[in-house]
């Protein structure tokens, strides 16, 4: 099909009729939640957008953002035509003097650089794509696969959603995040989430599930440095200094194990490498084939972990195996936790060594271990707690210690995938009941410990591979337990391309919305990064920042003019947990292009055609999409993507699910079973309450990275964690008394939505949106008042301004900013000068980046002063 | 969006004491401008018929006719004000249009019957109908304000016997202004307007001080607003500076010159329209949300 | 019967989709906002409350605003709803005035989301339907109720913190809410009867 059939087709699909009245189910794209929807469009005029109550994705409701979707589709500012910039000088708020352009000259001149660079080295190709729109992650990674390049990314650098989270989720709870069983939990910890509070994953179904939880009397323990939102809804806000939250879960799991000993010993036999014995290397003990040892009580002796009867392993003592000592890991963890005290807690994290205590408690005895409960007619354990942590707690250098320190609570306490504890994101489906698909589950690796079964990421969370020479730009063969990477845009990076022999450059950049110069760090590093690229192509709705980078840029249609099998990224991203119904919505246009928009999907597989790598392209979707004939695309055939959602929904569902069923029911549903959702009993997997493997990774990334200068501290990849002070916890500038840090506003996803003005508007009327949340009384003690402009200055000289606003609802050392804001380019007339711009404080460096998992940290310390008017 | 307005009202709506601004700013100041004229039209009114000055029933009548138009202006839909007779069982607006349309129309009847032939039964009945309409329109403006339970600091009983006095006091005012061009003796005229002005400004004292001492804190934030906020500078300069001092001077001054008079007249009447742009302005919702009192210490 | 709503205080978590939801669903000018979400603070750091208030039109059985308008645009409705027939308004706005919510609104000059761009095509359809010169306010979306359907900020709320029916049911869920829950009303010593109910946080 060529490209002016391609867009016919695309204008008939979604053609409005002359008098129409309809409404037309489809998935929103104002965050990453893709809640389901349908659309009001009278006489070809989408007039109102609604929740569809057909489907589990938002439960027929829509937050603030979603019903205010048309304003963004409507917005005069939307590109409708192909701009190619005459400016050739590259530098922020420069005009590039745009120029339209025809679709025809515009792909010509982008297939012109993808050939030269697909014959020289495919991989100086790099590829950003935001976060929003969760559908453009399967054409993308296609695209990528295809054409050969590594070099992909998602929004956010190295401030990526949950760069500890979701790893660690998958390591633990082969999910892609945590949260409580709503439906049954009735004491839940927070440690710098909003789940429930309107925002997060999954975050319309939330709110109404975690209100029916506040409405049965489930009690909610927020640990925030600000009240914002869970806090403000929580039996108790706890305010921590930011960064802190390991040395507060690590205080509570001491008290847990140590103090009250209430750990759930059935639990961490059977289900976590609790009773694998640990050797003084602090590797495991192995059997002859390699199995890793537990110490049979019974038999009194070492059996491989799956030659005892669970109910027979120590967690305790210490015991001889062919003449070394050795110790089960849960007794190291134990012993490890008894050095974190609730009064050295209260040093680092201000919160009184009591309150630690009392919650600690309050969370032993709230865990009921040992009881059941019967489900739809299944028994099953009942643990009602959860300990949770989302983006504020693990957007830190010690990202990874933060977010395990509080999961390991849900361990000790065996509350993790039964009823009423902390859940995974749904990682186990049985399919629906005439296809069996989707149908994945977790499986075990050889020691015993799990591995997912279903993946948005590049790789597996787990087993973990060994460190290697990168090739990526990222640097992240260096680091198999990060995803993106601030390496990326570092101002340092061709200093360590080149130690890392990185023997390619990136050339060209094709940017699928992400607005990289604002959600990633300082805009001057990310300005001197992207003025780098010899040709960028970005793909957007609007001119943003970013665009002021740009060589070609395309106009996108929006979701309300898209189509896509897989609108959120069923079923372990944003789809509800708990029992009730699965859901596997789809996106359709309701609208027709408008001017020359056309759908990124179809322009990339034109690109791909055009280049000459549509069969690699083609070959890459069959794989991510798992397609088995008869539904296998033939990689010799140009398909629309439309007929590529209409394969994978068929072959899902059956041949008469296919994108034509699914245009007019919008979604498929079918019932939970317990088995499902409190997966835990009924699988033979362990999760690692040690990780094992972390100082030989340490070791290794270090072997690679010390002797190239890269100095890899390996306090961060011990087995069990620790606190690790941010580097803003280290500043010791006279003045710099605050730790800035960002929230997200209810009201607006990161950059996106300040250009829509329904939103705008409501954030104007905030109190909070586009302010700086500052502590009331520490803020007339210096003379300050609500709405003085302050400068805020990072430790580095960076520099911010904004209005205050004074709040009892923050912690005296804290600086709370929310969004992305004070957008800057002509492109958002709406968003300009709005709100504050707190990633322009950010330094992309290694002293502020997790050894780990390369999230870049998220606080800064700051000094505030009053700005002159 | 942008737009000095739009930006005003979202600024309000963020404020802990929301002011209105629908009376008394921008094409609000025509309502204003309005009260302001009918209410001296009234007080004109009453006191020419009771010392039986002709030049002061015309005067009256067309202030009251251009008060009229300045309501008429003010409507969003001045086209559809005929309505407004449709809810005088509860609407003081509507009967404050009624009080007018009868007092127009009955002061022109009165003014054209004296004309053809003074004295005579018919010119009695309109007057006595414009009298009725004198009395509703002077009447009206205090209970409209006091009716507006949306804000606090017009609610007092004293607004509408402070509306009746100002009007008296406007009517003075004009007999004054007439007085300087010999309709009016001006004599008797400058210890009523003193009498007059000390009990507007008695009345007015109480008021303020009831809505200060009160508990409603929305009156009290209006109070703050004329003494002490966004209105202090058109109460000091304009009620008390101009409407007070200036004819209290001139008059001390030389009273029964007619420049004088009729300065202290205008100045007088001047005072009275700052001052109840001031009232008028001054006006804070009640909140939903009562703020928080500042912490000290 | 008298239709009323009951707002959960403890479910509501300010999220503004009754705000928005309401926009949406009447698309209603700049500035104007049948529903608004308010927030407060009670107490001190540590011990703070962070509260959250929907407010809209309490649909009020005593309704100040029906008794100053001078036109009968302000009326009551059908089940107690107040409503405003707009051809009748002359803007006089003394209702606005006489509100002890504010929660009217004047539609003067006409105003665009994007200006300098006209009206966009969805303002064209929706948004000047609205006459100028005129006050508006919410009525309960008598549209949706004709249809059988809830308000749109009832049905959107994601939290479920609103509840809407027949106050004049004693066994209605709003009525049982009140009940049990100890719901009240806003400025009660207004005296104006509101049909709006809250839920204690
Ligand atoms: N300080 C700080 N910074 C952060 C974070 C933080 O917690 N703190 N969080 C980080 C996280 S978790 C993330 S995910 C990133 C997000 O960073 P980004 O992905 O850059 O997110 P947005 O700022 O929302 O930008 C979305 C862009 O996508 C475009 N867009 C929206 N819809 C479409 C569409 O349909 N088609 C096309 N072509 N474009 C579209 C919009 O124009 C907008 O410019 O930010 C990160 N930045
Ligand atoms: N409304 C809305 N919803 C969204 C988005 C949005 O922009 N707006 N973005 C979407 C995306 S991309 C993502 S990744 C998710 C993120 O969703 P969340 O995880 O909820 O993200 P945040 O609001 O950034 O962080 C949660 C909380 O962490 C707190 N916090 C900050 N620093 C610390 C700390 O050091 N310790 C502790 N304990 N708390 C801390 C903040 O005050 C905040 O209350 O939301 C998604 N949903
Ligand atoms: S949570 Fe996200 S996807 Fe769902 S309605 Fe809100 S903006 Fe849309
Ligand atoms: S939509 Fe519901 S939860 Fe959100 S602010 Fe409104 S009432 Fe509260
Ligand atoms: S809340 Fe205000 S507008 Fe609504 S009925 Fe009551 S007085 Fe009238
Ligand atoms: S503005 Fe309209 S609705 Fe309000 S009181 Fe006047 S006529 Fe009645
Ligand atoms: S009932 Fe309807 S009009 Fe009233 S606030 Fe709710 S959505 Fe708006
Ligand atoms: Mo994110």
């Amino acid at each position: 099909m060529t490209a002016a059939e391609c867009e016919h087709q695309q204008r008939l699909s979604s053609e409005p009729r002359a008098g129409d009245d309809v409404w037309i189910p489809s998935a929103c794209a104002l965050c990453y939640g893709s809640c389901s929807i349908q659309v009001h469009r009278v006489n070809g005029v989408a007039i109102k957008i609604e929740g569809n109550p057909e489907s589990a994705v938002g439960k027929g409701r829509l937050c603030a953002k979603g019903v205010s979707g048309l304003m963004v589709h409507y917005d005069p500012n939307r590109l409708t035509k192909p701009l190619r910039r005459t400016n050739p000088v590259k530098e922020i708020g420069v005009d590039p003097g745009w120029k339209e352009i025809s679709w025809e000259e515009a792909l010509t001149e982008i297939v012109g650089h993808l050939k030269r660079i697909r014959a020289e080295d495919p991989r100086k190709l790099v590829i950003q794509r935001t976060t929003t729109v969760t559908a453009n992650k399967n054409p993308f990674q296609a695209f990528a696969f295809g054409f050969g390049t590594p070099n992909l990314s998602v929004a956010g650098g190295g401030l990526h959603c949950g760069n500890g989270a979701h790893l660690i989720s998958g390591i633990m709870h082969a999910s892609w995040g945590i949260l409580p069983d709503f439906q049954y939990c009735n004491y839940a910890m927070y440690f710098g989430a909003s789940k429930g509070h309107s925002a997060g994953h999954a975050s319309t179904s939330n709110m109404g599930m975690a209100a029916d939880a506040r409405a049965r009397g489930m009690k909610l323990v927020v640990f925030d440095p600000m009240c914002n939102f869970a806090a403000a809804k929580a039996t108790e806000w706890v305010p921590l200094r930011v960064g802190t939250d390991a040395a507060a879960a690590l205080a509570i799991g001491n008290v847990i194990a140590n103090d009250l000993g209430a750990i759930d010993a059935p639990y961490l036999k059977g289900k976590t490498n609790g009773p694998y014995l640990i050797g003084p290397d602090g590797r495991y003990v192995r059997d002859k084939d390699g199995k890793p040892l537990v110490w049979d009580l019974m038999a009194g002796a070492a059996r491989p972990f799956d030659g005892a009867a669970a109910d027979d392993m120590a967690l305790e003592g210490s015991f001889e195996v062919d003449g070394v000592t050795c110790r089960p890991s849960f007794a190291l963890l134990k012993e490890h936790l008894r050095q974190y005290t609730p009064e050295w807690a209260e040093k680092i994290t201000t919160i009184p060594a009591a309150n630690l205590r009392r919650i600690a408690e309050e969370f032993a005895r709230e865990a009921r271990i040992g009881s059941t409960i019967v489900i739809e007619g299944v028994t099953l354990p009942y643990r009602p707690v959860a300990a949770i942590a989302f983006r504020g707690n693990q957007g830190h250098r010690n990202s990874v210690y933060n977010f395990l320190a509080v999961d390991l609570l849900n361990h000790l306490v065996g509350a993790a995938d039964v009823v009423g504890s902390c859940l995974g994101f749904p990682p186990v489906v049985d399919g629906h009941p005439d296809s069996g698909r989707p149908h994945y589950v977790p499986v075990a690796t050889p020691d015993g410990l799990m591995e997912v079964g279903q993946w948005m990421g590049w790789h597996h969370p787990y087993p973990v591979e060994d460190p290697k020479l990168p090739k990526t730009l990222g640097l992240q063969g260096l680091f198999p337990m990060g995803m993106v990477s601030p390496f990326l845009d570092a101002p340092d990076r061709e200093h360590w391309w080149e130690r890392f022999g990185i023997e390619y450059r990136p050339e060209m950049l094709i940017n699928f919305g992400a607005n990289l110069l604002m959600s990633i760090a300082n805009k001057d590093t990310m300005a001197a990064s992207l003025a780098k690229y010899e040709f960028i192509v970005s793909i957007d709705l609007f001119l943003t920042e970013t665009s002021d980078f740009v060589d070609i840029v395309l106009p996108d249609c929006s979701y309300l003019q898209s189509v896509d099998s897989r609108s959120n990224f069923p079923t372990i991203f944003s789809h509800p947990a708990g029992m009730g119904d699965w859901s596997w919505p789809i996106r359709q246009p309701v609208l027709p292009p408008d001017g020359e928009q056309r759908r990124f999907a179809d322009v990339l597989l034109e690109l791909a055609e055009r280049t000459g790598f549509l069969p690699d392209m083609i070959a890459a979707f069959n794989a991510i999409l798992e397609l088995e004939p008869p539904y296998r695309l033939d990689g010799g055939r140009r398909y629309t993507y439309e007929e590529i959602c209409d394969a994978e929904l068929k072959h899902n569902f059956g041949p008469e699910r296919g994108l034509e069923w699914f245009r007019e029911n919008g979604v498929i549903r079918w019932k939970k079973k317990p088995q499902e959702v409190y997966w835990r009993p009924f699988l033979d997997v362990r999760v690692p309450i040690y990780w094992e493997w972390m100082p030989d990774i340490g070791e290794k990334a270090a072997a690679l990275a010390d002797p190239r200068g890269l100095e890899m501290p390996l306090e961060y990849y011990r087995p069990l964690p620790d606190w690790l002070p941010c580097h803003s916890h280290e500043v010791e500038k006279p003045g710099f008394d605050f730790f800035a840090f960002y929230y997200r506003d209810t009201l607006h996803t990161n950059s996106y939505t300040m250009e829509n003005a329904w939103l705008d508007e409501a954030a104007q009327l905030d109190p909070f949106s586009y302010n700086v949340a500052i502590n009331a009384e520490v803020a007339r003690a210096r003379g300050l008042a609500n709405g003085d402009l302050v400068e805020i200055e990072s430790d580095t000289g960076r520099k911010i301004t904004g209005r205050l606003r004074l709040t009892e609802c923050i912690h005296p050392e804290g600086l709370g900013i929310a969004a992305l804001a004070n957008h800057w380019a002509k492109g958002l007339p709406t968003a300009m000068g709005k709100g504050v711009f707190f990633n322009d404080l950010l330094e992309l460096d290694w002293k502020r980046t997790s050894p780990v998992n390369l999230n870049l940290d998220l606080c800064v310390k700051v000094k505030v002063t009053r700005a002159a008017e | 969006m942008s737009g000095q307005r739009y930006q005003q009202l979202l600024a309000d709506l963020r404020a802990d004491y929301r002011p209105q601004r629908e009376w008394g700013e921008g094409r609000g100041v025509l309502l204003v401008v309005g009260h302001f004229l009918v209410g001296i039209a009234g007080g004109t009114w009453l006191l020419s018929w009771w010392f039986g000055i002709t030049a002061g029933l015309m005067t009256a009548v067309l202030l009251g006719g251009l008060g009229g138009l300045g309501h008429l202006a003010f409507l969003g839909r001045p086209e559809r004000a005929f309505k407004m007779v449709r809810h005088w069982r509860t609407s003081w607006i509507s009967r404050g249009f009624v009080g007018l349309t009868l007092f127009l129309a009955g002061g022109c009847l009165h003014l054209a019957f004296e004309l053809a032939a003074p004295g005579g039964l018919a010119a009695l009945i309109a007057g006595l109908a414009a009298l009725a309409g004198t009395l509703t329109i002077i009447g009206y403006m205090g209970f409209t304000y006091t009716a507006s339970k949306g804000v606090p600091f017009w609610n007092s009983p004293l607004h509408p016997v402070l509306y009746i006095a100002y009007a008296v006091r406007g009517g003075v005012a004009m007999l004054l202004v007439l007085a300087a061009f010999g309709h009016a003796s001006g004599a008797a005229l400058m210890p009523l307007w003193l009498v007059v002005t000390g009990l507007v400004a008695l009345l007015f004292a109480l008021e303020l001080q009831g809505a200060a001492a009160g508990s409603d804190v929305a009156a009290r934030r209006s109070v703050h607003d004329i003494l002490a906020g966004r209105l202090a500078a058109i109460f000091y300069g304009g009620t008390l500076a101009i409407g007070l001092g200036v004819p209290l001077a001139l008059g001390a001054a030389g009273g029964n010159y007619p420049v004088i008079m009729a300065l202290v007249g205008l100045t007088s009447a001047a005072g009275d329209f700052f001052m109840k742009l001031s009232t008028v302005r001054a006006g804070v919702y009640r909140p939903l949300i009562v703020p928080r009192q500042r912490h000290r210490g | 019967m008298r239709l009323g709503m009951v707002i959960d205080l403890r479910r509501c978590i300010g999220c503004y989709g009754c705000q928005l939801s309401c926009k949406a669903e009447h698309g209603t000018p700049p500035g104007v906002f049948f529903a608004r979400v308010l927030k407060s603070e009670e107490g001190r750091y540590p011990t703070v409350r962070h509260l959250f208030l929907p407010v809209l039109c309490n649909h009020c059985d005593d309704a100040p605003c029906v008794e100053v308008c001078p036109t009968e645009a302000s009326h009551y409705a059908e089940h107690g709803i107040v409503d405003i027939d707009q051809d009748k308004c002359v803007g006089c706005r003394a209702c606005m005035m006489a509100c002890p919510y504010g929660n009217r609104y004047f539609n003067g000059e006409r105003r665009d989301y994007y200006p300098g761009a006209g009206p966009t095509v969805y303002e064209t359809a929706r948004t000047l339907r609205h006459p100028e010169g005129v006050v508006m306010k919410c009525n309960f979306c008598r549209d949706r109720l004709a249809e059988g359907k809830l308000p749109a900020c009832v049905a959107n709320c994601a939290s479920t913190a609103r509840y809407f029916g027949d106050l004049d049911d004693p066994n209605s869920q709003v009525s049982t809410l009140i009940k049990e829950r100890g719901g009240f009303t806003l400025h009660p010593e207004a005296g104006t009867g509101p049909n709006v109910y809250y839920l204690p946080p």
